[in-house]
């Protein structure tokens, strides 16, 4: 039996939000239009009857605008009692007159409110709720969860157990896709279900004292390569997301993108000991009649009816389990445990380019592996630390809520810079008589496997030609269950002159933030370690360099994310090395040099703790 | 000359679709042309589709079928 689960999810969201926005152009702002609230529940009704033709179970997920119409509340009630949905309670969905009335604001996005605000709209909200159906909720959600909501939600209603609680990797990339208009920063966070650990939304709990309480689910089942590289919302496993896209035929409205999407992540089983997940949550905005991002009512409607169907053919051939949120929440929990982690070896299934990535996150980190640029660590966000990150009016991130990364090679750059600087990546270079060749260039294929606690991706040899040397270095990186550190060997398989010896120079370029842009670097310290001595430098963008032969390890501790990442390295004449950066190149270097023969290894070990 | 209006569907400027950037356009009814307020792209509808439809040029596997054993299978 298949444990490739879906959770399908559907809102009667009174007023969309896109179809205000479109329907209502040219007309003065009205939410209690009534067309607009007819529509809205046709749609919902539309998306209940699709699921249920192909033998789907849904979770109904009631708005807080909702909750005032009696034919909504009917509607769930009935389809509960016939079909075994669940009801539950969205936090998204807040429009409405009532709560316009009643709140005095256009905000919509329960994380972005104050903590005072949040208390009392949950409070609101699950005792309508409770008004309506006489019980509390199993399983909520928003775009976003903050750990303070969550602890609230969980301590004032215990019953929750499941909650839709971030978009993955929705940040600054769906920020400019929206023309700088849409505010939901949420970079960092996992692509698959996780259990969040009290601190922090993203970071997964590592043990029952940092669990939150519930199980966390991404709000839709994201391409693990395009929406990385470009805008998230036309990547998923929402099928008018891929209309948004433009990834279908005109002319015979065929879209195999959207069943590659899921197969992929059916694929996914391979690498997380036979389980696999899936989400699909349309608001009802998107199936708006007038149509939207070019496509007629009709193609919508037709996409989303296709997308039951598959959904409903593969659970018929028994390759699917359709299960409401709070099962779900359940089954995760009796299926994996704190410190297993999610992994997923994708491959592009859109562009014709045959990359390939490795995702990895666990409760000390979530890293991104390129093959494409030779195993290049291009992604790296050090949970290890939990960092504290309040959210919404009365702190210091309002809207941000992305966790904060050390390497992101497309914010800060990667391996290519505009002819000055370094941007972030970890990688290695061999050095040749004055040769020098960085592995990002040498793209390549990986394979996984798991052998007892480790994760292991095994990189296809790669060439490495200079003048008068060829070698064929293998690159092994090993995650390990439970441990803060990525490892990574680097073996000398053969050399054209196996008499020769080469110069390996294994680095890693970090900063931190969240965006685009650069921080104040000042806070951070730089040091490299040798038995009882150490090396300590305040970070003053004056472009030092210190090399210890011999180093037991090299760090940077990055006070405003509480973060210290170290490199530790083994092998013949090592030498650990930092590199401060500067002005134009706000960056910091951490490194380790040897010198490998034919046959030889080098390995390091790149860590990560929390600073304090 | 009146006021610009959203045409039907929503068309979203095809330039700026091409560098990641969803932005409806507005109908000049009197010149029969679709226009982007964050570019300087103009065009009618028929322009419109047709721009959409170069658009697509990256998604070489917009229409492949892959297979459960393609997801590891390379230079096929």
């Amino acid at each position: 039996m298949s444990q490739f689960v879906v959770n399908i999810i559907h809102r009667p969201e009174m007023v969309p939000e896109y179809a205000e926005k479109v329907t209502g152009h040219g007309k003065a702002e009205d939410l209690g239009r009534k067309a607009l609230l007819t529509e809205s529940l046709d749609i919902f009704k539309t998306q209940q009857q699709l699921a249920h033709e192909n033998g789907l179970k849904t979770t109904i997920q009631m708005t807080y605008a909702s909750l005032f119409n009696d034919e909504a509340v009917e509607l769930a009630k009935e389809d509960h009692a016939k079909y075994g949905d669940e009801i539950a309670l969205s936090l998204l969905g807040l429009p409405c007159k009532e709560f316009r009335e009643k709140y005095q604001t256009k905000d919509f996005c329960i994380w972005m409110f104050s903590m005072e605000d949040k208390k009392a709209i949950v409070t609101d909200v699950f005792e309508k709720f409770h008004e309506r159906f006489g019980f509390y909720p199993e399983s909520t959600g928003s775009y976003y969860m903050d750990a303070d909501l969550i602890n609230f939600i969980k301590e004032k209603y215990p019953s929750v157990k499941c909650a839709v609680a971030t978009c993955w990797e929705e940040g600054p990339k769906a920020y400019h896709t929206c023309n700088n208009s849409w505010y939901t920063f949420m970079d960092g966070g996992p692509w698959a279900p996780w259990i969040p650990s009290k601190v922090n939304t993203h970071a997964p709990a590592a043990n029952e004292e940092e669990d939150s309480g519930i199980v966390a689910i991404p709000h839709l089942s994201r391409d693990l390569i395009a929406c990385y590289d470009g805008n998230g919302s036309n990547f998923g496993t929402h099928p008018q997301n891929v209309l948004r896209g433009m990834i279908y035929d005109t002319e015979t409205w065929e879209y195999p993108y959207l069943y590659n999407l899921i197969d992929q992540y059916r694929y996914q089983e391979k690498f997380n000991n036979g389980y696999a997940y899936n989400m699909m949550f349309v608001g009802p905005g998107w199936m708006n009649k007038m149509g939207r991002w070019e496509s007629p009512y009709e193609l919508l409607k037709k996409s989303y009816s296709d997308g039951c169907a598959y959904y409903g053919k593969l659970k018929k051939e028994g390759k699917l389990l359709d299960l409401t949120m709070s099962e779900f929440a359940d089954f995760y929990r009796a299926k994996k445990h704190y410190t297993e982690p999610e992994c997923a070896l994708w491959r592009d299934i859109l562009y014709g380019s045959d990359k390939q990535l490795f995702w990895y996150c666990d409760p000390n980190m979530r890293a991104c592996v390129n093959m494409d640029q030779g195993g290049a660590i291009v992604d790296l966000r050090p949970y290890a630390a939990k960092l504290y990150w309040p959210v919404g009016i009365g702190t210091p991130h309002v809207t941000d809520a992305s966790y904060p990364f050390l390497i992101q090679e497309k914010y800060r750059a990667g391996y290519f810079t505009h002819y000055a600087g370094e941007g972030t990546i970890r990688s290695a270079k061999l050095c040749h008589n004055g040769e020098e060749v960085d592995l990002a260039l040498c793209r390549t294929k990986a394979h996984f496997s798991q052998e007892g606690s480790d994760r292991v991706l095994t990189l296809d040899p790669v060439e490495v030609v200079f003048s008068d040397l060829t070698v064929k270095l293998q690159t092994v990186i090993t995650f390990r269950e439970g441990d803060s550190s990525i490892r990574i060997d680097r073996h000398i398989l053969e050399m054209s002159d196996p008499e020769a010896e080469v110069d390996i120079n294994e680095y890693m370029v970090g900063c931190y933030g969240t965006t685009e842009y650069a921080e104040d670097m000042t806070s951070l310290t730089l040091s490299a370690v040798k038995g009882e001595g150490a090396v300590s430098l305040p970070y003053e963008y004056k472009c030092r360099e210190v090399s210890i032969p011999g180093a037991d390890r090299v760090s940077c501790t990055l006070p405003p994310i509480q973060t210290k990442v170290s490199l530790l390295g083994e092998g013949p004449e090592k030498a650990g090395y930092f590199k401060e950066g500067y002005a134009f190149s706000p960056m910091f270097t951490l490194g380790y040099t040897g010198k490998l023969c034919e046959k030889e290894v080098f390995t390091t070990w790149l860590k990560l703790e929390r600073a304090n | 000359m009146a006021q610009a209006g959203k045409g039907k569907l929503n068309y979203r400027c095809p330039s700026c679709f091409m560098r990641d950037l969803d932005i409806d356009m507005f109908y000049d009814s009197d010149k029969g042309e679709y226009y982007c307020i964050r570019c300087q792209y103009t065009g009618t509808e028929e322009d419109v589709l047709a721009k959409n439809q170069l658009a697509r040029f990256r998604y070489r596997d917009m229409m492949k079928r892959f297979s459960m054993e393609d997801f590891e299978t390379f230079d096929k």
